[in-house]
């Protein structure tokens, strides 16, 4: 099947992006780069330049070097918009004889859709150069508020470019789908896109399957550029203030200072304080002159208030004309690199009280919306090969009553996974294999989903058996957990039916519960892990002892008995600390006894012992032996 | 009768046969595509490992650039006699390691001076009047190759 192209086809930039192996992922350009700018220039010599090139010779060439030409396409030269645009252009454009638009371009007159096609060839060959295979068939997008001769326009220029234009979808849309909202049942979403040049307004409406736009909003002429041209005019002030010299005049001073400016703007999206540093920016008859300014978070949200302010104005606005109240948003999207600014995200946060979605790179946001809606019109394999995951852990309940999952929660099924544990105590024979399902640490706290018994395993001293555990889940969420001890070859299996059919709500109450409590949950565990660890060791000094008979001085076996008896004596409190000093207390005192006995065989046991010990503390269930046998026996 | 009741048995066992084979047919197919997609995951999972460690390593350079973009500015505001003191002597001794570091990492300086504008290698930020329209004047800030690929395009003053 030939992958569907999905195209943001952007003012100033655009991007693409293809399914692979069922997730939408944007494709470099032939340059490497992942966005490319929206400019198609002549060249001098004749040649048509796309992208980044076509910038690179824009001021040699401005009348021949087309830009923006989104605010063109399907318009008619009357439209308001288009006079207001046409005084702000660098280009030549007139009416053509259907009241359309004409873009000159060397000595051709050009309509904007075959300007736009220009770009939409570029994006199709290189994505072709890149996947290795035609490209015939794509998903454009353009704004929610564009009216039918502007989509057709589009179509129409991605026809041009020789693409089967499959939908023309918009862009809240997209990001919309890209967050997966679109398998929400009747939620209302707001789409808030601060772009390089636009600022655009969109509320969604999602019902069974489809998603509606209800209303927009925005201004079309306010955008990431604006922020940089404050700073860049703040740092002009600023040096004019102190230095009495206007680096607005100097047109390679002014290039190095809005690259400065952009590049302290996104530094304090991250950081709260950043430094413009640019040595020799000019000279005068004293000599070279620097700038050095430091520029906090705070003095650029000041700059730029203005026009965060007004973003959310326009939102309330946009809100207020659909007849919706904040109240009623279920989500909000971030589209647009601006959006990475904290001041936006708060201001978002502010007025609808909820967290917006922001995890998705917010320039890439639309294209991924847009591959996806290809997938699914293509109806990928979906309908046969419909993944599943588990809601919640799967596990069972290892020594002391702790659980240990096995299956971790969102685990794409089918899958399996198995580990060894072992047994509690000297010559146990059987373990009980207590299945658990749930996020908490404590197994009792969890569902208990199903128990047996595995019998017959050859006596032993504790922890030498070697029982696997292996759990196994397939595509329908049925379990089949088997035990299996390695000496005997004896097996026990258990099959659970709808172990993931527990339904969203109780699921989700569960992980509630497990994050409620996971502070308790932890301190719980942390005590019966330093039990364990204290069990062990008793269990390993004591045998030293008994081995080494007489082979140890009265004075150190003493010593480490009256070390034993105190660990004994506060293993079962409630104080981890206390369990943990007692511990490293014994395990020294012994540690020195080792070290002395000069038997070869005693020694490398009680070693052995102990550098388990020193494994165990953190994830040492491994080899840990189930809880319910340490009871019995 | 009973052959018609037959014949009828028959074509519906048929029936379902060929749709069994089709649902078979899809089942392998999605099957095989899932399988074919992992192992394309993996090799572009690898491919996009090495990518993210250019992209780190270019990040890299690029700030690295910028501080010797600066190095060089403050060289050309050298004066001759300046150049006589050792002290001045040690920074252009290390503006020499740094210009050795980038050669050591395959980059290249991009020729410019006096050349023809060309968009894939050169970035106009200025432009002049002149008797060679098209052609390059003056380097205002280097430009870089690292192993035959740009990396970051030379700014100059072009002839209007």
């Amino acid at each position: 099947m030939a992958k569907v192209l999905g195209i943001d086809l952007g003012t100033t930039f655009s991007a693409m992006a293809v399914i692979e192996g069922g997730e939408p992922k944007i494709i470099e350009n032939k340059e490497g780069a992942r966005t490319t700018p929206s400019v198609i220039a002549l060249a001098k010599n004749g040649e048509t330049l796309v992208g980044v090139q076509a910038r690179r010779q824009q001021i040699t060439n401005p009348q021949n070097t087309i830009s923006q030409v989104k605010r063109l396409i399907g318009r008619r030269f009357a439209d308001e918009e288009v006079q207001k645009d046409k005084k702000l252009l660098p280009y030549e454009i007139r009416e053509s004889k259907d009241g359309g638009i004409e873009i000159k371009m060397g000595e051709k007159w050009l309509k904007p859709a075959e300007i736009s096609a220009m770009v939409l060839r570029k994006l199709k060959t290189d994505a072709e150069e890149k996947l290795g295979e035609t490209i015939t068939e794509a998903i454009i997008t353009v704004p929610a508020y564009f009216d039918d001769s502007q989509r057709k326009e589009t179509k129409v220029a991605g026809e041009i470019a020789g693409l089967e234009v499959k939908r023309v979808l918009n862009e809240p849309t997209a990001a919309a789908l890209a967050y997966g909202l679109n398998k929400k049942k009747d939620e209302k979403i707001v789409v808030y896109d601060f772009g390089g040049g636009t600022f655009d307004i969109s509320i969604l409406e999602v019902s069974e399957d489809t998603i509606e736009v209800k209303a927009t909003g925005g201004d079309t002429h306010l955008g990431g550029e604006d922020f940089d041209q404050k700073v860049m005019s703040w740092l002009v002030e600023q040096y004019q203030k102190e230095e009495g010299i206007d680096l607005a005049k100097d047109p390679l001073a002014l290039q190095r200072l809005k690259e400065a400016a952009e590049k302290a703007k996104i530094e304090l999206s991250s950081s709260l304080e950043t430094e413009i540093n640019l040595p020799f920016i000019t000279s005068d008859s004293s000599g070279p002159k620097h700038l050095y300014f430091k520029m906090t978070r705070a003095q650029l949200e000041s700059l730029v208030f203005e026009y965060i302010d007004k973003s959310m104005t326009l939102m309330e606005q946009t809100l207020k004309e659909a007849k919706v109240s904040v109240k009623d948003i279920d989500e909000i999207v971030l589209v647009g690199g601006q959006t990475r600014m904290p001041a936006i995200q708060e201001a978002a946060k502010k007025l609808f009280n909820k967290d917006p979605n922001r995890s998705i790179n917010p320039d890439e946001v639309v294209a991924l919306g847009a591959a996806i809606q290809g997938g699914i019109l293509q109806g990928e394999v979906k309908d046969v090969l419909l993944l599943d995951v588990t809601p919640l852990s799967l596990g069972i309940e290892t020594l002391g009553g702790v659980s240990t999952a096995l299956i971790a929660k969102n685990t794409t099924i089918p899958a399996t996974k198995s580990q060894v544990f072992s047994t509690a105590a000297d010559n146990q024979t059987s373990v009980e294999v207590h299945v658990v399902q749930g996020e908490r640490q404590m197994a009792q706290d969890n569902k208990s989903l199903g128990r047996f018994m595995l019998d017959g395993i050859p006596p032993a001293s504790r922890g030498v058996p070697q029982v696997e555990v292996s759990f196994d889940i397939d595509a329908n969420g049925i379990l089949n957990v088997t035990a299996k001890d390695n000496a005997s070859g004896k097996t026990q299996t258990i099959r659970i039916e709808g172990s993931s059919g527990i339904s969203e709500e109780e699921a989700g109450r569960m992980r509630k519960d497990a994050e409620a409590n996971e502070e308790v949950d932890k301190k719980r565990k942390e005590i019966v892990e330093a039990r364990n660890m204290a069990d062990t060791l008793i269990y390993a000094v004591e045998k030293t002892i008994k081995d080494a008979g007489d082979k140890i001085t009265p004075e150190d076996k003493k010593n480490v008995e009256e070390k034993l008896d105190a660990l004994r004596k506060v293993k079962d409190g409630e104080v981890v600390e206390e369990i943990q000093k007692t511990t490293q207390d014994l395990s020294e005192a012994i540690g020195k006894i080792s070290a002395s006995l000069n038997k070869e065989g005693q020694q490398q046991e009680a070693q052995s012992e102990e550098k388990e010990e020193d494994k165990k503390p953190e994830e040492g269930e491994d080899k840990k032996p189930e809880e319910g046998e340490a009871k019995e026996e | 009768m009973n052959v018609m009741d037959d014949q009828k048995a028959i074509e519906k066992l048929q029936k379902q046969v060929e749709e069994i084979k089709k649902e078979k047919e899809e089942f392998l197919a999605g099957w095989q595509r899932a399988k074919a997609d992992l192992a394309n995951y993996k090799k572009e999972e690898k491919e996009r490992m090495q990518g993210l460690m250019e992209y780190v390593k270019q990040e890299f350079l690029f700030s690295f650039l910028s501080m010797v973009d600066n190095l060089e500015r403050a060289e050309g505001e050298l004066k001759e006699e300046e150049k006589n003191s050792k002290t001045v002597q040690g920074f252009l001794q290390i503006g020499k390691q740094l210009r050795e570091f980038l050669k050591s990492q395959g980059i290249k300086e991009i020729e410019a001076q006096g050349k023809d504008f060309n968009p894939e290698l050169h970035e106009a930020v200025a432009t002049t009047q002149g008797e060679n329209p098209g052609k390059v004047v003056e380097v205002l800030e280097k430009g870089y190759m690292i192993q035959d690929k740009l990396l970051r395009a030379v700014k100059v003053k072009v002839v209007k």
